[in-house]
Parts: C-alpha cells; structure tokens; sequence
C-alpha cells in the first residue's frame, strides 16, 4: 500500500512548504556547511600545526631531557583528542566527506560504522548543500531508530529531472516522520509503502534538489 | 631525503617544512597548490611529494595532483596528509598507487622520528596506513566474515592490523616484540583462515588484499 506521508490526519490537510521557506532552510544548510569548512580551515588546521611546532621543541629538547620529551609527547596525544572532538562536531553540523564527495561515500563510511547492515546504492552525483544535507541526516535518524537485530536495510538515492529521490527499505512505517522533518521544510514529499510486516516497510522521499 | 610539498594552509606548511629540515630531509620545493607543485617538480627532482588532499585544484586537488605526478614521475613516492581519515580517500589513493604511497593524519606526523619513518617507508616502496585508520577497518568487519576475523587469535589480529598499516614481517616483528618466522607463520594462518591465496612474499600485494577484503565487507553491507 502507497500511501503520501502525512503528520496531520482527518480533513486537516498538510499545508505546502512555501518559497521563502524553503530559501530559509536552503540558506541553513548553507551555513551549517560554511561552519564546518571554517573549523577545518580555521581551529583544526592551527591545531595541526601546533603539533609540529611541538615536534620541533621535542627535537630541540636537550639529548638527557626524556621527561620534557615524554611530557611534549602526552601534549601531542592530548591535541589528536582535542581534534577527534572537533571531527565529531563537525560531523554533526556538516559531514566533510558529504561535502566534498556527496552522498554516496558519506553514507558508506557512516553506515560501516553500525552493527546493523545497511547497503547504499548511490552515484557519484551532487544535489547541492542543501538535499545532500537532509537526506544525509534523514538517513542517519532513520538507521538510529532501527531496533536491534533489525534485518539488512537499503539505502537507495537517485536523481529524477530535478528532484532527489531517496529511498530507505527494510524499517519501520513510522520512520516516515523523522524523514518528513528533515526533507519537509525544503519542500520535500515522502511516501511509504507499508510492508508485511510493517518493520520491512519503504519510505520514498523526494527533495527538490540543485 | 629530498621532499617537495604542497599545502595551502601557511601555518601548517611552514611548520612542516621547519620539522622536515629538522629531521635532515631537503626539501627541494614548496607549494601552496597542486599545480604549482607540478610545474616547480618538472624541473626539480625529489623522492617524496608530501600531499593535502583538501588543497587547490578544488575540492580534493592533492588525489588529482598525485594522479599527474605518479604519471610524470613513477618513482616519486607519494605522502598524502589529510585532517580526516576515511576509508573513501584510502580506496582512491590505493587507486592511485599501491607502492610508495601514504595515507596519515596531520597532527601524527609532528615528531621527526615518525615524519622519517614514514618518509623513509615510502621511499622503500611501501604503503604507509595512518594505524588509527587500519583499526577501524580491521574492527568494523561485519556480517559472516566479522565471525572469520573474530576466529583469528588476539595475537594474529594483532598482525592483521599491522599488515593493514602497511608493516613489513620484519617491521610487525619489531612492534609486537617476536621474530619475524613467527610473524610469518601468524600469517600463514591468517590468510588460511581468511581464505586468502596471495603470494606473501610480495608486501604490497599482501597488504591489497586485506584492504580489498575489508573493503568487500563494507561495500556487502
């Protein structure tokens, strides 16, 4: 059964995403990207760079100072950590590798990290900040909400004229929601096909994209 | 060593550039891109190009200007550097090369002993594999073959890992303090229990088809 993903139900019809809205949350994810470019460049580039600078000291350091040797060593592992936090976050605001590879390779890499298999079918093609970023997020909430022991899920995303179709198989009808609020407000429709039983189910989405 | 590099972020390039001739490697030229680095390196002769690979040519112009480079110049080794370690760039680089070639993380190249082993494993030919990538690969096996290498022993785990890096027999000896006829027998097994027929003498090979074995594991899905 194909039915349109709808939060409201009765007479009371979803009302359509309108155009400044959808520049709204477009300029969003704009920004989010801009963000995570501006740590790259910015923080984690001066970090890296101090770990030379302290690589230097510890060439430097006299031959008999082994405890300033191991002490720089310790800094050095301390600012790899400080920088693993700073990938973490950047990777809640805007992947890297969605940004500079788009939705294929950022998917593979992320679902290689879940117990649960995931299989990703996605081109080389680019949908722009935007679609990328909300179908990306979409996905990654959807395999969140998977329970446990869950059977193989399917990612599939494609391009149609100008639109992105996204399609996750294999997870619950109810996940519909968590995709709707992110593909929603960049005037986005999502539909599901209702499997037997309702954990194998389908959700379509299409996100006018670049 | 003589060593060209190309970064476009200042800060980290002169800081590099100062560890590089602290560590007593020459380096032959300097660039803020990738371009550059080519025009400088048609003339200049070098042994290792260190890469960015989110520098100019946007938007990863370290994996494009490392595809000119092995064409012009075959013997010239190849060190990428990168603020992430993906397995994405992994596959593209070993797309590139399988020998002389190098995958690590910018802040774990700041000390002149690392910076020279891992020039200096390049320069032998080698594969050099940032170690905190080649665990996440080794770790995040899945489905029927997670079970395979949860069949391998701590010990042969161990050296799978090492492999994965890039290590030599003798190399993996070294770091897990046995000798290099156990570490030739622990791979024996493994690539029994793995199901491996590869030619062991042959490193790089060796080395391939661990990647490529984990890799068909994530791309199964």
């Amino acid at each position: 059964m194909v039915s349109r993903f709808s939060h409201r139900t009765g007479d009371d019809v979803d009302e359509p995403v309108t155009e400044a809205c959808r520049r709204k949350h477009q300029d969003r994810w704009r920004r989010r990207r801009l963000l995570q470019r501006q740590l790259h460049d910015g923080a984690a580039l001066r970090i890296s760079a101090l770990t030379l600078r302290l690589g230097l000291l510890e060439h430097r350091a006299a031959p008999d100072g082994q405890a300033v040797q191991d002490c720089i060593g310790e800094l050095q592992d301390e600012l790899h950590a400080v920088l693993e936090e700073l990938r973490d976050v950047a990777a809640q605001i805007y992947p890297p590798l969605l940004d500079e590879a788009g939705l294929g390779p950022a998917l593979r890499e992320v679902v290689a990290t879940l117990q649960a298999p995931v299989a990703v079918v996605a081109s080389e093609e680019r949908f722009g900040p935007a679609a990328e970023g909300a179908a990306y997020f979409a996905v990654l909430q959807c395999l969140a909400a998977q329970p446990a022991g869950a059977p193989s899920t399917k990612v599939v995303v494609r391009r149609e004229i100008d639109t992105l179709m996204l399609s996750v198989s294999g997870v619950d009808a109810f996940h519909a929601e968590l995709i709707d609020d992110q593909v929603r407000p960049l005037g986005g429709i999502v539909e599901v096909i209702t499997g037997s039983p309702p954990g194998a189910s389908t959700v379509i989405a299409r996100i006018p994209c670049e | 060593m003589r060593v060209a590099l190309a970064e476009d972020g200042t800060l980290f390039r002169e800081g590099l550039l100062m560890l590089l001739r602290a560590a007593g490697h020459q380096v032959v030229c300097s660039a803020a891109d990738g371009d550059e680095l080519v025009a400088l390196l048609t003339t200049t002769p070098a042994d290792v190009a260190i890469l960015d690979i989110r520098m100019p040519p946007e938007p990863d112009g370290g994996l494009i200007t490392a595809e000119r480079l092995r064409a012009a110049h075959p013997d010239l080794g190849l060190l990428f550097l990168s603020h992430y370690a993906e397995s994405h760039y992994l596959m593209r680089i070993l797309e590139i090369g399988t020998e002389s070639i190098g995958y690590r993380l910018k802040e774990k190249v700041g000390s002149v002993e690392v910076l020279t082993d891992t020039l200096n494993r390049i320069g032998n030919g080698e594969i050099v594999i940032e170690p905190v990538l080649a665990k996440r690969l080794v770790e995040r096996t899945r489905g029927d073959k997670k079970d395979v290498v949860a069949a391998l022993s701590d010990r042969e785990q161990e050296v799978l890992r090492l492999m994965a890096e890039g290590r030599s027999n003798n190399g993996i000896a070294g770091q897990l303090y046995i000798t290099p006829k156990a570490v030739k027998k622990h791979i024996a097994n493994i690539f029994v229990k793995l199901g491996l027929h590869i030619d062991t003498a042959a490193h790089h090979r060796r080395v391939l088809a661990v990647l490529t074995y984990l890799r068909s594991q994530r791309n199964q899905g």
